[in-house]
């Protein structure tokens, strides 16, 4: 139990310098803030005006009191630009793209783990050579470029899935109570929609997810060749049992736990690459809102955007340290 | 260099050498190779497919991409020489301070590289970049601000690594000073396992460039970088595909090659990974 | 009280009685999909002078008087009848009674005046069009008097940016933001169409209104979507399969293959938005110099960029004011003459300087005109960087002097063909982006401002023709700018697209509300 008192201590102390790193960073912010906050229009009596209601003329650590308590409210602010509260922009552009992350994880996972499996199992021979230089060729592909020929050849020239967007025309009256499609139309019963969700999502996922899966398999390939090595693996195939039990009753369920961690890791970073490929598919979702909000300097939106991928980052290496955690009872010891 | 070449054992791991050195060399004389003027342009000549004049045909403006490529090579390889060489020395610099001194600093500035880490270095970079308004330079500075961590902890783990082995308490015995220890042990000891992380560091820093400058936040207008190239030909993808295809390419090799020379540089140098060898 | 017209003549007030509601009820029907490359800041009347607001708002709020797309004057919509007094300085409108917001309140001469005082409460863009206006005030439900502190001539065409919004549903919200955050996001018009759905990264929807006080008649698309895809290549492709119906934004290549390829057609809309490089005239850099700006406003080819970035689609520029407009004078900016610019950097050693332009680099004419801009300065030894931003980004670095660059592109968007609009907005030291209009340049002549006070005050155009004459040949002598070019409207379309009309008083919108799917 200690182990889950102590991780969870981590992410709350990690929550506080993730703080106070967006916090540092919405300070060096070249230009002043109230001034562009004060639209085009002000004059200097509003821009003071403002610069006092943002608490700019306080000294830095009662400013860093202000960002945390407005933070614990939940309140990110508002956006100089949509006028809305950041948390509610966020809030409706964060559902399309977890779930782009989730279909990209999917796959990510899909192929890493039997390769990773089957590299370690098959080490040094020509089979695990060629998917190496093929994990190295993924590693080096731009995603934005690799997006842009898929759409173009893929959709454009064949035809065969949408070109852009998030649903076809036909069902762009579709909303449903969590805002992630694919679980919505489920819960409606609309296959339609989902499969619909699913078409147009295929492209970026994939896309997405290519770097991504390029490092899975090598970090598998590494957890599942420690695991080869163990004794009980020897044991067991002494003990005559066949190399198909030794690879998934044991090598598997054992070598997956560490590589989890990473795959918990790559998460977040899957969604900070979604500024990549969602502007791209014309897709809407937390990568276009903050390329949206950098060119546009809305320095507030930007910071929020970095503190909520970050938390999103932090969650989802807690829930995989715990889902470790579960798994293996050895870890108890180790932890 | 002919180290690195003994290194190599297959073919594929040479021709990568060959890639990567042809790559360095355009970096150096690629500008005085390139037939015309990258940023000269020639609107008659517009969206010209690669003929014997334009090797590789023309982009939107009439500007001959091959030139442009040529040209591109000495920006993205400077800016991720830019990024590496201050990240090197600044991360370097953390992790062996925090082995050093150890206790609660160390154990805080740890942490603080965990978190940092945690941030998609894209997104963080992006919000430094918006502080800092669109250039390449800002991209370079974002994309510092980012990546430092990675070295700070893969020193600090090799320092202290090296500080609990039996030479440094023979050392400490003869009252070797820390500099001495640092210059002596440390660093030529971390050498390997950073040349290794470096080699590997340069096709990932970059992606990240070309990207930043693709979603605007990097290299500006006339600036032949290749991120930026592409997006710029984008709008052609249709009816000039030459110029999205060219850039791209030029990543993707140069990064695969750098890959698998860090792959086999971890082969030959990393003592982790060799013990790994069965 | 004596009433007279102004010199903008009125559409016989009896084309009002001819869409009575009710007369013939055809039900709108079909979906119309509009692709756009640049997403909204937000749905707020006050940011109409933003077309990518003002193209969503046409259709969802009314105004007092509107000019009908193909129209260059003003015809009446909820102000069926106004008088001018004798000062000019009162304009009483009388409204209509039979016009109801989307929530069914009736609207009234209340919500223009409190339209209108918000607006000014929250110091909008789009009052900046607006002149001398004092101030609104009821006279009864149906009557509503509009004060000027001087006499303006364009005052009613202005008004064509001027969005009534529902007093009862808006006044609650107000609160410290002049009700900005709910306008933001909510409609509160009465406009034929009505905003259903807004998700400012993907779409944005309008259904018909079903009880709009003009009535259906004819035939109209009962939805209208908006899809924002930002990049050509996908709008071509969405176009191509049917996905979208209007496509502004593709590449002029794209448009001309369009332009033969059966089932697509292509508008080319007599559009007069000049684009200008706006030089920096009172920060501390080079571009202060006015030698430097004369050198500076040699070294563009207007010609060739009309002939080979617009590829045609447009009309060369002689100046700041298209050509053929009220009070045009010829010849006042440089020409193209590299050579001569050349022997200038020589003779005052200028080679080496570094010079900042800010573009959009959305729009592929500004960043074309930035490259060449770029290619020719660089022959002669001036180093141009450029930096690509957005509009909200761009217009927040010219509010003040400091942070305003060398040089900045933007095109003007004249709200009425009036060479007021072009050449007040431009030129004007009371709109210097300092004191947040569009003169980019912030450039302050009293003489030219006194010129343009003038002609604004006057109603004979002969006058002011010649006053506009004078301010021409003034800012053509100081180099504020360099006309680019006066791009036409091109717009791609599916074939299947009817009623589309280019509405020069609204660049870059669609009267979706005359559009049909046949």
């Amino acid at each position: 139990m200690s182990y889950v008192v102590q991780r969870i201590a981590f992410s709350i102390l990690s929550l506080f310098i993730l703080l106070f790193v967006t916090f540092l960073l919405s300070q060096v912010v070249a230009g002043d803030p109230a001034l562009i906050a004060a639209g085009p229009n002000a004059g200097a009596a509003k821009i003071a005006e403002l610069r006092q209601q943002m608490g700019l003329d306080q000294p830095i650590f009662v400013q860093f009191g202000i960002y945390v308590g407005n933070i614990l409210q939940g309140n990110l602010g508002t956006s100089w630009f949509t006028q809305q509260p950041i948390a509610r922009d966020l809030m409706r552009e964060l559902p399309p793209s977890l779930e782009l992350v989730f279909l990209a994880m999917l796959i990510n996972l899909a192929v890493s783990m039997p390769m990773g499996l089957l590299t370690a199992r098959f080490a040094h021979t020509k089979f695990d050579d060629a998917v190496r230089l093929v994990v190295l060729a993924g590693a080096g592909l731009p995603v934005f470029w690799i997006a842009i020929i898929l759409q173009q050849v893929v959709a454009g020239n064949w035809g065969i899935l949408p070109i852009a967007g998030r649903l076809s025309f036909s069902n762009r009256d579709f909303s449903g109570a969590t805002g992630f499609y694919l679980l919505d139309s489920l819960m409606q019963g609309n296959l339609n929609v989902f499969i619909d969700t699913l078409a147009h999502l295929a492209l970026p996922a994939f896309a997405l997810s290519l770097l991504f899966t390029a490092v899975g398999v090598r970090i598998t390939r590494t957890s599942m060749i420690n695991e080869f090595r163990k004794d009980y693996v020897t044991l067991a195939r002494a003990k005559g049992a066949g190399e198909g039990r030794v690879m998934f009753r044991h090598v598997f369920a054992n070598g997956a736990t560490p590589a989890l961690t990473v795959f918990g890791m790559q998460f977040g970073w899957m969604l900070g690459a979604t500024v990549l490929v969602e502007e791209i598919f014309g897709r809407p979702g937390i990568g276009r809102y903050a390329i949206k909000a950098v060119t546009q300097s809305d320095i507030h939106a930007v910071v929020a955007v970095v503190f909520v991928v970050g938390v999103v980052f932090l969650i989802a290496n807690l829930i995989v340290d715990m889902l470790v955690y579960a798994l293996s009872p050895r870890k108890q010891r180790a932890g | 260099m002919r180290t690195l070449w003994t290194y190599a054992r297959t073919n594929v791991e040479r021709t990568a050498l060959i890639l990567a050195a042809i790559v360095i060399l355009l970096a150096i004389f690629g500008a005085w190779l390139a037939p015309f003027d990258p940023t000269q342009i020639d609107f008659r000549a517009r969206l010209q497919a690669p003929s014997w004049e334009h090797l590789l045909g023309t982009d939107g403006s009439g500007r001959d991409v091959l030139s442009r490529l040529l040209h591109g090579a000495q920006i993205t390889i400077l800016s991720t020489l830019a990024v590496l060489s201050v990240v090197v020395v600044f991360g370097c610099a953390v992790g062996m301070f925090s082995a050093f001194v150890g206790g609660p600093i160390d154990n805080m500035l740890m942490r603080l590289a965990d978190v940092w880490l945690g941030f998609p270095p894209l997104i963080l970079a992006l919000g430094f970049a918006s502080a800092l308004g669109a250039s390449l330079e800002a991209a370079i500075w974002a994309l510092i601000f980012s990546w430092w961590p990675n070295y700070a902890r893969l020193t600090r783990m090799v320092t202290v690594d090296i500080l609990s082995r039996k030479f440094i308490a023979s050392a400490d015995a003869l009252g070797v000073p820390t500099h001495a220890k640092v210059t002596r042990y440390v660093i030529p000891n971390a050498f390997d396992v950073l040349i290794v992380q470096v080699t590997l560091d340069i096709s990932a820093i970059m992606l990240a460039i070309s990207g930043l400058s693709f979603i605007g936040v990097g290299a500006q207008i006339p600036m032949p970088e290749w991120g930026a190239m592409i997006a710029d030909g984008r709008s052609y993808v249709a009816n000039g595909w030459w110029i999205v295809l060219a850039p791209g390419l030029m990543i993707f090799l140069t990064a695969f090659s750098f890959n698998v020379i860090g792959d086999m540089l971890r082969r030959e140098l990393d003592p982790t990974s060799r013990r790994r060898q069965p | 009280m004596r009433s007279f017209r102004t010199y903008v003549s009125l559409i016989p007030l009896a084309l009002a009685g001819v869409l009575l509601p009710g007369a013939a009820f055809a039900q709108p029907s079909g979906v119309l999909v509009i692709a756009e490359n640049e997403t909204p800041e937000n749905l707020d009347p006050a940011n109409a002078t933003n077309s990518t607001v003002n193209q969503l708002l046409i259709g969802a709020y009314d105004t007092l008087v509107q000019f009908t797309a193909g129209e260059t004057q003003v015809s009446p919509r909820i102000a069926t009848a106004w008088e001018i007094s004798e000062d000019g300085l009162a304009y009483t409108f009388t409204l209509r009674e039979d016009v109801t917001f989307h929530d069914g309140t009736p609207l009234t001469a209340e919500d223009v005046k409190f339209t209108l005082d918000r607006l000014q409460a929250a110091s909008a863009n789009v009052l900046n069009d607006m002149g001398p206006f004092a101030g609104a005030e009821v006279v009864d439900e149906k009557t509503v008097v509009l004060r000027l502190s001087e006499p303006f001539g364009p005052f009613i065409s202005a008004l064509s940016r001027i969005y009534i919004v529902n007093k009862a549903l808006v006044e609650p919200h107000m609160g410290e933001d002049n009700a900005r955050q709910f306008l933001a996001v909510n409609g509160a018009g009465s406009g034929p169409y009505q905003i259903t759905g807004y998700s400012p990264t993907e779409a944005v929807t309008l259904r018909a209104f079903p009880d709009y006080w003009g009535g259906w008649d004819g035939s109209h698309v009962e939805e209208v979507v908006f899809r924002y895809v930002s990049e050509p290549s996908t709008q071509l492709s969405l176009l191509q399969r049917g996905e979208v119906h209007i496509a502004p934004d593709l590449t002029v290549e794209d448009k001309l293959a369009l332009m033969d390829t059966p089932g697509f057609k292509v508008d080319i809309g007599a559009a007069a938005t000049p684009l200008f490089f706006a030089f920096n005239t009172a920060g501390e850099g080079p571009t202060s110099d006015p030698e430097f700006r004369r050198m500076l406003a040699m070294t563009f080819d207007r010609e060739l960029h009309l002939e080979q970035v617009l590829m045609g689609f447009g009309n060369l520029p002689d100046g700041p004011l298209p050509v053929g407009w009220l009070g045009h004078e010829p010849g006042t900016e440089a020409e193209f003459d590299l050579e001569a610019a050349r022997a200038l950097v020589d003779e005052n050693g200028w080679a080496g300087t570094n010079l900042l332009v800010r573009y959009l680099p959305a729009i592929q004419e500004e960043q074309r005109a930035v490259e060449q801009l770029q290619s020719n300065l660089s022959q002669i030894g001036i180093n141009l960087q450029a930096e690509g931003m957005t509009w909200p980004a761009q217009a927040a670095t010219v509010t003040s002097i400091e942070t305003t660059s060398d040089i900045n592109m933007l095109y003007n968007f004249p709200s009425f063909p009036d060479p007021h609009a072009v050449l007040n907005t431009t030129f004007n030291s009371a709109l210097s982006g300092a004191n947040g209009g569009y003169n980019w340049s912030q450039y302050s002549n009293p003489e030219v401002d006194e010129l343009l006070n003038a002609a604004a005050t006057s109603s004979d155009p002969e006058e002011r023709a010649e006053l506009y004459r004078q301010v021409q040949r003034l800012v053509g002598e100081d180099h504020v700018v360099i006309t680019v070019s006066n791009p036409g409207s091109v717009v791609a379309m599916a074939e299947n697209v009817s009623g589309y009309v280019y509405n020069a008083a609204h660049h870059q919108t669609f009267n979706y509300m005359d559009i049909s799917l046949d």
